[in-house]
């Protein structure tokens, strides 16, 4: 394909779009999650937070009614691991559930009455010491030992003891985690998926902007029978083929109309003009045996500068509606150059005038030879007319950067300057000039038609310059 | 010379039927293709004129149509259109040529002539022309009137070759720009003059008889008078 294609992906629309169209999708999703994560932890604390409640309170009765013997530890040990058997959010197949479950019993003084849990509960004890655990409110409780910290609800008895049951927060975490890595992996595929076909589908997307693109640039200034591809979908995109292709078939009828009006004129005036010349001719052959007919010879003068004027004026309104038909062919532009200097020359000195040109040797361009051939005689032809003698028009050939450049300076009296805005327009031309005010406006449209531009200025020490650019080898 | 002369222009026709017949041509016209058609498949032809706006079909067309039927004679295109057609190019490719209207008689003369040399056999290029005592040596590039020898720079001697090789016969400004140089252009400056009256200083000295004419109205012609 074309070079275009060829650039980094990174720096593609499509790219682009997906990636920011992916960031802000997981940006979203990440604060719901956020959200919801935190909704989720609630709930389990509150659900723990009941279960301890109702389970020390259950203790505490237990505890109360329990008759104060030697069976009272026993008893009361045994609902507590009863209890600890049915912790929430529990990992199922885990046997051993002595740590995560502790309950303590403390006397009015404070000291250790009764433990049932992992360990002998003294770091428990001192824990529950240090933080104030108040009875009623389960708070949370870090205890020396463990990494994980408990949840701690108290009651208090009559006999002025407390119990105190406490739940490791471990099964709460691992649920929260295992839900924090299951959303992750989701949320990682999510977005590589979602960004693999967003990318896929705009970069399909564009490309068909980017064929159209390509198409409507090769669409030349005078072929306009190309089209821009189209698909058989009624997306966007198609609309735009769509559009542009009804705009080029609107602009190709104009154009045709155009040729089929400037051909019809064309064809209209040259055939009397054809007639009349040719009866001219043959009553002017007729006429010379008895010498020349002054009439007839300035009629036929007269009738080759009309048909003149209309091809010129046909030519340009053509080249202005970029309507000009151009057969391109390999051109050498010093050579052409040299040859028209030498057509021109003896014109040119025996007007006093002296011709010069500064070229690096052979330029070639691709151009329509007998366009070019006729756009730098009407410029040496203004320089004719318009040159007084003892002129020097300095012709200056070079090539920069993929373009021609063509330079015409002379040192003869410039441009007038309210003609200088308008130079390449029809029928603008200076007060002192005899011409038609046809010949810059072609000039502009040829350079134009082959992709170039022109430009005049009056020079800084004296006399007018005129500027052609024109396009260079593409190769 | 058989010529068919195919246009649909009463005045054209007419003037041209005129012109052709006093330049020596046989000349049988057409008003359109049909016509035309059957003139060309009655009658052999060794050269014909076909105008591009008929008003039965297009000119192109009529063309193509006798080619498929075996007309092999070249044809001049005569046009009113100033951009020349593709298919137009295509003809002139295959050995045919086209003018634009409208014309010199001149250049339309000196057109059939060229068509008609390039389908008979090469003659035996000369290496000498002579007219009456200007001679011209074409393999030294040099020219020489009673035997004096002429200082002509290189394109002069192209012009005097141009003007030798139509000897008696009236050559056109566009003519010689053409043949000479080689661009269809038309100034409106009198540039093709200069090079004609830088030409004939050198050709026709003083006390010598002027070969070079200017016919007013028409162009050129080297002959004597």
């Amino acid at each position: 394909m074309s070079s275009k294609t060829a650039k980094p992906i990174v720096r593609s629309a499509a790219w682009r779009i997906s990636l920011w169209a992916t960031l802000a999708f997981a940006c979203a999703t990440m604060v719901v999650f956020i959200l919801l994560h935190r909704f989720v932890a609630d709930d389990i604390q509150r659900r723990s937070d009941a279960w301890l409640s109702g389970e020390v309170e259950v203790l505490g009765d237990v505890a109360e009614r329990t008759p104060k013997d030697a069976l009272y530890g026993r008893v009361v040990g045994e609902v507590a691991e009863l209890a600890g058997k049915e912790v929430p959010n529990r990992e199922p197949g885990s046997s051993n559930s002595n740590d995560s479950v502790f309950f303590l019993q403390t006397g009015s003084d404070g000291t250790m009455r009764l433990w049932v849990g992992a360990g002998d509960g003294h770091p428990n004890l001192k824990a529950i010491q240090a933080a104030h655990v108040l009875p009623e409110r389960p708070t949370d409780l870090a205890v020396s030992g463990f990494s994980i910290p408990f949840r701690v609800a108290a009651i208090r008895v009559d006999d002025g003891s407390l119990i105190y049951l406490g739940l490791s927060e471990r099964d709460e975490l691992r649920v929260l985690r295992s839900l924090r890595l299951r959303f992750l992996l989701w949320w990682l595929l999510i977005v590589f998926f979602g960004f693999g076909i967003v990318f896929l589908t705009t970069r399909r997307m564009l490309g068909h902007v980017r064929r159209i693109t390509e198409a409507a640039a090769g669409i030349g200034h005078s072929d306009l029978t190309a089209r821009v591809p189209t698909t058989a979908r009624r997306d966007e995109v198609a609309q735009l083929a769509l559009t542009l292709n009804h705009m080029l078939d609107r602009i190709e009828s104009s154009m045709h109309q155009l040729h089929t009006i400037t051909d019809a004129l064309a064809h209209d005036l040259r055939s009397p003009l054809t007639a009349i010349r040719g009866k001219l001719e043959m009553s002017l052959s007729a006429a010379s045996e008895r010498g020349p007919a002054e009439s007839v010879v300035s009629a036929i003068e007269e009738l080759d500068r009309l048909s003149d004027f209309l091809n010129k004026s046909l030519d340009v309104a053509e080249a202005k509606a970029d309507a000009l038909r151009l057969d391109r062919s390999s051109v050498d532009l010093d050579e052409l150059l040299r040859a028209m200097i030498d057509l021109y020359g003896p014109s040119m000195s025996e007007k006093g005038v002296e011709i010069r040109i500064r070229s690096n040797g052979p330029l070639f361009i691709e151009a329509d030879a007998a366009l070019l051939h006729r756009m730098v005689a009407n410029l040496f032809d203004n320089e004719l007319k318009h040159l007084s003698s003892a002129g020097v028009v300095a012709i200056k050939l070079d090539f920069r950067e993929g373009f021609a450049f063509l330079g015409f300076d002379d040192d003869g009296l410039g441009f007038e300057t309210e003609v200088l805005a308008h130079l390449f327009e029809r029928r603008i031309k200076g007060r002192e000039s005899s011409g038609h005010g046809l010949g810059l406006a072609f000039v502009d449209a040829v350079a134009r038609a082959h992709g170039g531009s022109i430009s005049a200025c009056n020079r800084a020490e004296g006399g007018a310059r005129i500027e052609i650019i024109l396009p260079g080898l593409s190769s | 010379m058989r010529l068919l002369l195919v246009e649909d222009e009463i005045d054209i026709q007419s003037f041209l039927r005129a012109s052709l017949t006093e330049a020596g041509y046989e000349v049988e016209a057409a008003a359109d293709g049909r016509s035309a058609e059957a003139l060309a498949m009655s009658g052999q032809f060794d050269i014909l004129i076909v105008d591009l706006g008929l008003p039965d079909q297009d000119g192109i067309s009529l063309i193509l149509r006798l080619r498929r039927l075996g007309v092999g004679a070249p044809v001049l295109i005569l046009s009113a259109r100033r951009s020349v057609d593709d298919r137009v190019r295509g003809l002139e490719q295959g050995g045919d040529d086209y003018l634009t209207k409208p014309f010199a008689l001149a250049e339309l003369l000196a057109r059939l002539r060229n068509l008609l040399k390039r389908n008979s056999p090469p003659a035996q290029e000369a290496t000498k022309l002579r007219v009456l005592d200007l001679e011209l040596d074409l393999l030294r590039r040099e020219a020489a009137r009673s035997g004096q020898q002429l200082q002509l720079t290189p394109q002069e001697f192209v012009l005097l070759e141009y003007l030798c090789r139509n000897a008696g016969r009236v050559v056109t400004r566009s003519m010689i720009l053409e043949q000479v140089w080689g661009m269809r252009i038309q100034p409106d400056t009198n540039v093709v003059d200069v090079h004609i009256y830088r030409l004939r200083g050198k050709v026709d000295g003083e006390g010598q008889r002027p070969l070079i004419r200017t016919l007013r109205g028409v162009g050129y012609v080297l002959k004597d008078c």
